[in-house]
C-alpha cells in the first residue's frame, strides 16, 4: 500500500468530497450514454463506472474493484496510460465475459498517481463464430471471440493505433466498438479531471485522506450491519442453473452463510463442478465481497455509499474447478446465467438469518435475442437485445412486471428497432399468471413477438425454463420462460432456452416469453380488491385468483364477489398447512428430493 | 396606458407584476395563494395592485399567466381519468414503461413506481399497423375503433388519448380516430400524439401525450374561469400563457396542449435571468432560483435559452420542449439529518416544507433545516425588515445542536456544515449544466432569486467561480419578471433520420424546412402577431449514425444553401471533439429538422434609476456578530431600500429586504448598479 501523510479530515469536507465523487461517477455515465453507438450500451446501459483510491479500491462505483489484482504483475503505469482488457482469466475475474471492454485510467496530480477511473461496457460483437460473440456451445474461452489481455490502448497519452486496428480487425462491428470505446475513455477522462479539481479546491493530502475516510466510514457502517443481521450459525441455501447450452444440467449452486466475531462468511462449498458449456462465473472475490455487501445495504440502509472498505469483513470461499470459479480454459460467455443465480442463492442463505433480507427469486438471468444477416440491399445488420422480466415480489410492494433487474437499464423501443433493423414488433405484453401469488405478488414474464423481413439467423439465451422463480415467506413460484418459433406457413417450434444458428425467413415469427419472479408473504392476505385489478387488467386469470389468492370473481360480470371469497379463503387457511418459507414449484425429475435444500 | 400584468400562482405566493410599459416603472404585490381556487388569490392581487399603481383595471392591456396547476395534478395524482387508444399489441406500453429500474445494483429494491396516468382497463388496441416510413401495413378497423370508443365513454373517461406506432411519420390513423371520436363522444377532450410529439421513440411520446390528456379538463376548467373573473373585473386584455420553454401561447392553445406549459414558473424565472444579466451588462449567466423545497438551475448563454427536449415531472419523463432546468432537492426547508450507521451529514431531498416548516418557524418543526442553519450563524436576521415574521432562535439553535452532537461539532460549526452540504449539492447542479456540458462557468455571471437564493449565492459563486453574482431587485418574484417579457413561441418539427450520404439532398432539407417555416408563420397569422414582428428561426437535430443522443444545431436557409450540408458535419465534428476528446469515422446522421415561430413582444426597458446621493453607510440599521467560515465577525445589516445607485460595500455585511436577504461574505464587495441590481465580486 502507498504510505500517505496522516492529514485529519474533518467530517463536512469528507461529506463535500462524498458528494463531488458521486456527482463525477453519474458524469461517467451522462458521457458514455451520449457518445456511445451500440443498442447494448446507449439505448439499454449495459456498463458499470467507478473511481478508486491510488490503490485501485473503489471509493465510488457500482460493482466492486479488480485494480489491486491487475497491479500486482501488470508494472509501472504512467501518466497518459490507458489500459484495454477483456479477458477474465488474466485479471482475476474482474470482469466476466469477453463482450465487457474495461478500460482503466490512471489519475494523476502533480506527477503522483491519486486514483484510477473506470469503465467498463458490453460490446455488440467481438469476433468468434457467433454473430453476438456468446456462442452456446463453446467448450473453451478459445471458442468465444477475441481475447484482450491487460494492454496499454494508450501509452503516456499516445494511442497505440496498430493495436486498435488488430483488435477492431477482429470483431463484426469495428465502428460500434471503436465508438463505445472512445466513449468509455472520455467517461473515464472526465471521472479524472473532476478528481484534479478536488485536488486542487481541497490539497492533494487532503483529498487523499478522504478516500482514505470514505472506505473506513463504510467499514464502520458494514460492521455494524454484519452484527445485527448475521448470525453465528450457519445457513444453506440452494438453487439450481437450468442448463449449459450443452444439454447438461441442471447445475447446483450452494452458499452457506455465518459470522464468526466481526466477519461475515459466505461458502460456496457444495456447487457443481464447472460446465462443459459457457455458463461458467468466473468472479473475483472482492466482486463476490460488494455484492454481498451492497445487498446488505440496499435492504436496510441504501444511503450507505458502497465501497472496497469493507473487504476485510468478508470471506469468500469458492471452490476451484465449481462453476463458481472454473478452471483456465472453461467457456464464461453465458456466464450471467450462474451470476444471476447466485444473486437468488445469496438472497436465499440471507433470508434465512434475517427476514428482511429475504427477496423472491427473479426472472433469473439477462434474456438476449441476436438476429443477423445482410438485406436486400447486401447490408450486414446485427441487433443484440436484451429482455427483462419479473421483478421479485418486495417487502414494501408487489414486484414490477417485466422490469430489468439490472441497475439504469432500459428496453429498446420498437419504433427505434423497426427504424434500424429488419423487424417488426407485433406485441411486448406482460405474460399472465407469471408473476407468483403472494401477499405482494412477484412481477409477470415479457412476451415479445418479432416478425421477421429478412432471411438470417437468430441466437436465443434464457434460464428459468426448467426451474421455477421460487416464492418467498408464503409467496407463491412464478411462472417459466419458452420460447417459440413460427414459420410462415403456421408451423410452430419449440425452441430451448438457449440455442444459435436458428435460421429465419420473411415473415417467420419468434415469440420470446421470459419468466416471471416469485410472490412475497400469504397470498391470502392479499386485499382481494388488488386481486381483481390484476384481474381486469389481464395480468392474473380468474383461475389463479381463485387458486392461488382464494379470490372468487364471477367470469360473466367480472365483478368481485366477497362473500365467496372470504368463505374460499377461510377454506383454504383451514386446509392447508404451516406456510413454507420457500415455494420452489414443482421440481425437474433430474433433481432428486434429497439434493431440493440443505 | 398600457399596462402589462405578470402573474405567477406558485405553491405558496401568487406574485403579482405590474409594469408601465412607457415609463419602465414596475409595481409588485405578492399575495397567499388559494389552492381552492387559485382565481380568489389573484383577483384580490389585482385589485391590490390596481390601487398601488392608482389605475382602474381596464386599463391593463395584456395579462401574462403561469400557472403550476398542471404540474400540481400530476404530482399530486389529481388529474382526469384517461382513456388510451394503442396499436394492438401495445395495450401495455405504460405500464411496462421501458423496463427502467434506478441504480445502483439492487435498486429495484426500493423503487417507488406510481401507477400509469392512464388505466390498463381504460386502454383500447386499435387494429392497424404503420412501417417505420408511414406506409400503411395494415389498414385502420374503424368499426372496432368505434366500439371501443364507445365503450372507453360508457366507462366514465374524461379525457382520451391516441398514440399510435410510427404516427410521427405519418399520422392519418390518428387523425381517423380523432375525427371518429369527436362524433362519437364530442365532450371529451381528444389528444393525439403525433400533435403534441411528432417523434419517435413510443413509450416517451404516449407518456408525452397522456400526461397531455391528463391535465387537460382540469387546467381547461382552471382558465375558462379565470378568463371569466377576469371579465368579470373590467379587464377585456389579451391573456397568454406562459410556456415550459419561456415562449408566450394563447389562452386556447394553453387549453389545448397544456403539456406545454407545465414548467412555466421555472421558465419565466430563467427568461428574468437571461434579462437582468442582459441590462447589467452580462447576457451568458447562470440562474439559481432557491426556494423552500427545492432549487432550479439553467444556463443561458449570449442572451439564448437552452431548451431540453425531455424534462421529469415526479416520476414521468415528459417529452416537451422546456427551458433546460436542473431541480435539486434543497432549500430553505431541507432537513439536515444524520444517519445512525456512517454517521455522515446529509441535507434534504426531505423537506420540512411549509408547515410545519424549518424549527425556527416555531410551528412544531424539530428537525434542522438549512434556515435554521442560516439563522444561527446569523446569515438570516431573527427580525426581517417588513416585521411582519419574528423567527425563534433558540428553537433553531437547539435543533442544530443536536446535530452538532451527532458529529461532534458546537453549533456553529454543525450550522457551517449544513450549509456547505448543501452549497456542495447546488454546486453540483450547476456543474451539470454547465462544466459537464463543456461550458466554462467562469465566463457567465451568476443571477439568484427565490426566497432563498441570495443568502447562498455569494459562497456558490466562490465555489464555481462566476462573476459578478447579481442579485436582482426583487428576487421574490423573478418569475413574473420573466413573463413579462416573453415571446410568442411554438415549434413545428418533423422526425428526418437520414444519414448525410450522397443520397441525402440539400434541397430535400430545404424543402422540409420551408414547409415547417410555412407552418409556423400560418401560426404566427393565427396569433394575431403583425408580419414585422414574426421571426422563424430553423434548428436540426444532428448525431453520429447509431448514436442515441442528438445535438442541435441552428442553421439557417441562406447560410445552408451557400454553405451546403457539408458545414453541419463540420460544426458537429467540432462540438463533438470539444465535449467528448473523439470524432466516431461513422456519417452523421439528421434527426429532427424544427422550426420555431417566433413573435416579438413590444420591447421595453425597465426604468434606468438615477446614481444616489450619500453612501452605503447611510443604510446600516444594524450592527450583529456574525459567524463565518469558522469565526465571528462584527457585521453591519444593510436595509436594501436605502440602497441606491452606485452605493458600494464590502463584505461582510447583510442586506435584508421585503422578502429575502443577501450575504455578503469577508473579501468579497458589492456595488449597486443602475437597475438597482446588487453586483457582488471578489474583493479588488
Amino acid at each position: 500500500m502507498t504510505q500517505r501523510t496522516a492529514v485529519s479530515i474533518d467530517p463536512i469536507t469528507l461529506d463535500i468530497i462524498e458528494s463531488a465523487l458521486k456527482n463525477a461517477r453519474f458524469e461517467m455515465d451522462a458521457v458514455l450514454y451520449r457518445t456511445a453507438m451500440s443498442p447494448s450500451v446507449r439505448e439499454q446501459h449495459d456498463e458499470f463506472p467507478m473511481i478508486t483510491d491510488p490503490d485501485g479500491r473503489m471509493v465510488v462505483g457500482q460493482f466492486g474493484s479488480y485494480i489491486p489484482e491487475l497491479l500486482k504483475d501488470f508494472g509501472p503505469i504512467e501518466e497518459g496510460d490507458v489500459i484495454l482488457m477483456s479477458d477474465p482469466y488474466e485479471c482475476a475475474g474482474s470482469i466476466s465475459h469477453l463482450n465487457d471492454w474495461m478500460v482503466i485510467y490512471p489519475i494523476f496530480y502533480d506527477g503522483q498517481r491519486v486514483g484510477f477511473s473506470s469503465l467498463f461496457g458490453h460490446m455488440m460483437d467481438v469476433g468468434g463464430p457467433v454473430p453476438g460473440s456468446q456462442p452456446q456451445h463453446a467448450t473453451t474461452i478459445f471458442g468465444e471471440g477475441l481475447r484482450i489481455p491487460p494492454v496499454k490502448l494508450f501509452e503516456r497519452g499516445k494511442l497505440n493505433e496498430s493495436l486498435l486496428k488488430l483488435i477492431l480487425h477482429n470483431v463484426r462491428t469495428p465502428e460500434m466498438n471503436r465508438s463505445d470505446l472512445m466513449g468509455i475513455i472520455a467517461g473515464c477522462r472526465v471521472a479524472a479531471r473532476r478528481v484534479q479539481e478536488l485536488c486542487d479546491r481541497f490539497g492533494k493530502e487532503t483529498y487523499l485522506a478522504a478516500c482514505q475516510e470514505l472506505l473506513d466510514r463504510t467499514r464502520r457502517a458494514m460492521a455494524k450491519l454484519i452484527r445485527r443481521y448475521i448470525k453465528e450459525k450457519k445457513k444453506t441455501f440452494i438453487d439450481w442453473v437450468d442448463e449449459d447450452g450443452l444439454g447438461n444440467g441442471p447445475f447446483k449452486m450452494q452458499l452457506t452463510v455465518w459470522r464468526e466475531g466481526e466477519k461475515a462468511y459466505f461458502d460456496f462449498t457444495g456447487t457443481s463442478r464447472q460446465a462443459p458449456g459457457p455458463i461458467n462465473f468466473h468472479i473475483n472475490e472482492g466482486l463476490m465481497k460488494m455484492f454481498c455487501g451492497v445487498y446488505l445495504i440496499m435492504n436496510t440502509d441504501p444511503q450507505i455509499l458502497f465501497n472496497d472498505g469493507f473487504y476485510d469483513l468478508f470471506e469468500v470461499i469458492l471452490p476451484k474447478g465449481t462453476i463458481m470459479n472454473p478452471e483456465f480454459p472453461a467457456a464464461v460467455g453465458n456466464r450471467l446465467n450462474t451470476h444471476t443465480r447466485m444473486f437468488d442463492v445469496l438472497s436465499g442463505a440471507l433470508g434465512l438469518h434475517d427476514r428482511q433480507l429475504g427477496m423472491a427469486a427473479g426472472y433469473g438471468t439477462s434474456p438476449y435475442f441476436v438476429y443477423s444477416g445482410r438485406d436486400r440491399r447486401g447490408n450486414y445488420f446485427q441487433l443484440v437485445e436484451l429482455l427483462f422480466g419479473g421483478i421479485p415480489g418486495r417487502p414494501h410492494d408487489d414486484g414490477l412486471d417485466g422490469h430489468s433487474w439490472w441497475p439504469l437499464f432500459t428496453a429498446n423501443a420498437t419504433e427505434y428497432l423497426e427504424s434500424y433493423y429488419p423487424v417488426r414488433i407485433e406485441q411486448y405484453y406482460p405474460r399472465r399468471d407469471t408473476g407468483g401469488p403472494g401477499r405482494h405478488r412477484g412481477g409477470t414474464g415479457i412476451l415479445k413477438k418479432y416478425t421477421f423481413l429478412e432471411p438470417g439467423e437468430v441466437s436465443i439465451n434464457d434460464d428459468r425454463h426448467i426451474t421455477h422463480p421460487w416464492g418467498i415467506w408464503g409467496g407463491r413460484h412464478g411462472g417459466r420462460s419458452y420460447k417459440k418459433l413460427i414459420k410462415r406457413d403456421g408451423t410452430e417450434i419449440e425452441l430451448p432456452a438457449q440455442k444459435d444458428f436458428i435460421r429465419v425467413e420473411p415473415g417467420d415469427q419468434l415469440l420470446f416469453c421470459t419468466a416471471g419472479a416469485g410472490g412475497w408473504g400469504d397470498p391470502l392476505e392479499r386485499a382481494p380488491h388488488r386481486v381483481w385489478l390484476d384481474v381486469i387488467r389481464g395480468l392474473v386469470s380468474i383461475e389463479q385468483a381463485r387458486d392461488g389468492y382464494g379470490v372468487v370473481i364471477d367470469e360473466r360480470t367480472m365483478e368481485l364477489d366477497e362473500r365467496a371469497t372470504e368463505e374460499l379463503r377461510a377454506k383454504m387457511r383451514e386446509k392447508r398447512g404451516p406456510l413454507p418459507d420457500f415455494d420452489f414449484g414443482p421440481r425437474p425429475e433430474v433433481i432428486p428430493p434429497s439434493e431440493w435444500q440443505g | 396606458m398600457a399596462y402589462r400584468l405578470g402573474i405567477d400562482v406558485g405553491g405558496t405566493f401568487t406574485d403579482l407584476l405590474l409594469l408601465d410599459v412607457q415609463s419602465g416603472k414596475t409595481f409588485l404585490v405578492k399575495t397567499p395563494s388559494t389552492p381552492q381556487d387559485p382565481s380568489v388569490g389573484i383577483m384580490e392581487g389585482i385589485e391590490r395592485i390596481c390601487q398601488v399603481a392608482g389605475l382602474s383595471p381596464g386599463e391593463i392591456a395584456q395579462v401574462l399567466h403561469g400557472t403550476t396547476v398542471a404540474t400540481n395534478a400530476v404530482l399530486e395524482g389529481k388529474g382526469a381519468r384517461v382513456g388510451l387508444l394503442t396499436t394492438e399489441g401495445y395495450r401495455y406500453i405504460l405500464h411496462l414503461a421501458r423496463s427502467w429500474t434506478p441504480g445502483p445494483l439492487f435498486g429495484w429494491i426500493i423503487m417507488k413506481k406510481p401507477e400509469p396516468l392512464a388505466a390498463i382497463e381504460d386502454t383500447r388496441e386499435v387494429e392497424e399497423r404503420l412501417s417505420p416510413t408511414g406506409e400503411v401495413v395494415r389498414p385502420l378497423n374503424e368499426e372496432k375503433v368505434r366500439r371501443d370508443i364507445i365503450d372507453l365513454r360508457d366507462r366514465g373517461i374524461e379525457s382520451l388519448t391516441v398514440s399510435l406506432l410510427h404516427s410521427y411519420a405519418n399520422p392519418v390513423h390518428e387523425r381517423r380516430i380523432k375525427e371518429l371520436a369527436a362524433e362519437l363522444c364530442p365532450d371529451i377532450p381528444i389528444s393525439i400524439s403525433s400533435e403534441i410529439l411528432p417523434e419517435f421513440r413510443e413509450y416517451e411520446r404516449t407518456l408525452t401525450t397522456v400526461m397531455n390528456a391528463y391535465v387537460k379538463p382540469k387546467v381547461r376548467s382552471y382558465f375558462l374561469n379565470f378568463e371569466r373573473k377576469l371579465r368579470e373585473a373590467g379587464i377585456n386584455s389579451v391573456v397568454n400563457v406562459v410556456r415550459s420553454d419561456g415562449g408566450l401561447m394563447t389562452l386556447r392553445a394553453a387549453q389545448d396542449r397544456p403539456v406545454y406549459g407545465l414548467l412555466s414558473g421555472p421558465a419565466g424565472g430563467v427568461v428574468a435571468a437571461a434579462y437582468v444579466g442582459r441590462l447589467a451588462g452580462h447576457p451568458s449567466v447562470l440562474s439559481l432560483d432557491m426556494g423552500g423545497t427545492s432549487t432550479d438551475v439553467a444556463l443561458t448563454r449570449n442572451g439564448q435559452l437552452t431548451i431540453a427536449r425531455e424534462t421529469k415531472v415526479g416520476y414521468y419523463p415528459v417529452k416537451s420542449p422546456s427551458v433546460d432546468v436542473q431541480t435539486i432537492g434543497a432549500g430553505g426547508g431541507s432537513i439536515a439529518h444524520v444517519p445512525e450507521v456512517t454517521g455522515a451529514l446529509r441535507v434534504g431531498p426531505q423537506s420540512a416544507g411549509a408547515d410545519p416548516g424549518p424549527a425556527c418557524y416555531g410551528r412544531g418543526g424539530q428537525e434542522a433545516t438549512v434556515t435554521d442553519a442560516n439563522l444561527v450563524l446569523g446569515h438570516l436576521p431573527p427580525q426581517l425588515v417588513g416585521g411582519e415574521m419574528s423567527l425563534d432562535v433558540d428553537a433553531a439553535h437547539r435543533a442544530v445542536e443536536r446535530i452538532g452532537r451527532r458529529l461532534g461539532l458546537d453549533v456553529h460549526q454543525a450550522a457551517q456544515g449544513i450549509l456547505d452540504i448543501v452549497n456542495e449539492n447546488m454546486f453540483g447542479a450547476l456543474r451539470l449544466v454547465s462544466v459537464e456540458r463543456g461550458i466554462d462557468p467562469r465566463e457567465f455571471a451568476l443571477v439568484a432569486f427565490g426566497g432563498a437564493g441570495p443568502m447562498h449565492a455569494n459562497a456558490l459563486g466562490r465555489l464555481i467561480g462566476s462573476w459578478p453574482v447579481i442579485i436582482p431587485p426583487d428576487p421574490g418574484v423573478l418569475s413574473a419578471l420573466g413573463f413579462l417579457i416573453s415571446e410568442f413561441k411554438n415549434e413545428f418539427a418533423q422526425t428526418f433520420i437520414r444519414v448525410m450520404d450522397d443520397r441525402l439532398t440539400l434541397d430535400e432539407v430545404l424543402s422540409t424546412m420551408d414547409r415547417l417555416g410555412e407552418e409556423a408563420r400560418q401560426w404566427l397569422i393565427e396569433e394575431g402577431i403583425p408580419p414585422q414582428d414574426q421571426d422563424i428561426r430553423f434548428n436540426i437535430d444532428v448525431r453520429y449514425y447509431r448514436q442515441g443522443y442528438e445535438i442541435p444545431l441552428d442553421v439557417t436557409h441562406d447560410q445552408l444553401r451557400r454553405e451546403g450540408l457539408a458545414s453541419l458535419k463540420r460544426r458537429f465534428d467540432e462540438i463533438h471533439h470539444q465535449l467528448y476528446g473523439f470524432i466516431p469515422a461513422t456519417p452523421m446522421e439528421l434527426v429532427n429538422i424544427r422550426a420555431i415561430g417566433v413573435g416579438r413582444i413590444k420591447h421595453f426597458e425597465l426604468h434606468k434609476h438615477e446614481p444616489a446621493p450619500g453612501e452605503a453607510a447611510e443604510a446600516i440599521i444594524d450592527q450583529h456578530r456574525i459567524y463565518f467560515d469558522g469565526e465571528f465577525i462584527p457585521t453591519p445589516i444593510y436595509d436594501r431600500s436605502r440602497l441606491g445607485v452606485g452605493h458600494q460595500l464590502t463584505g461582510p455585511a447583510i442586506i435584508t429586504q421585503y422578502d429575502t436577504t443577501t450575504v455578503v461574505l469577508p473579501g468579497y464587495q458589492c456595488t449597486v448598479d443602475e437597475y438597482l441590481n446588487l453586483l457582488i465580486r471578489p474583493q479588488t
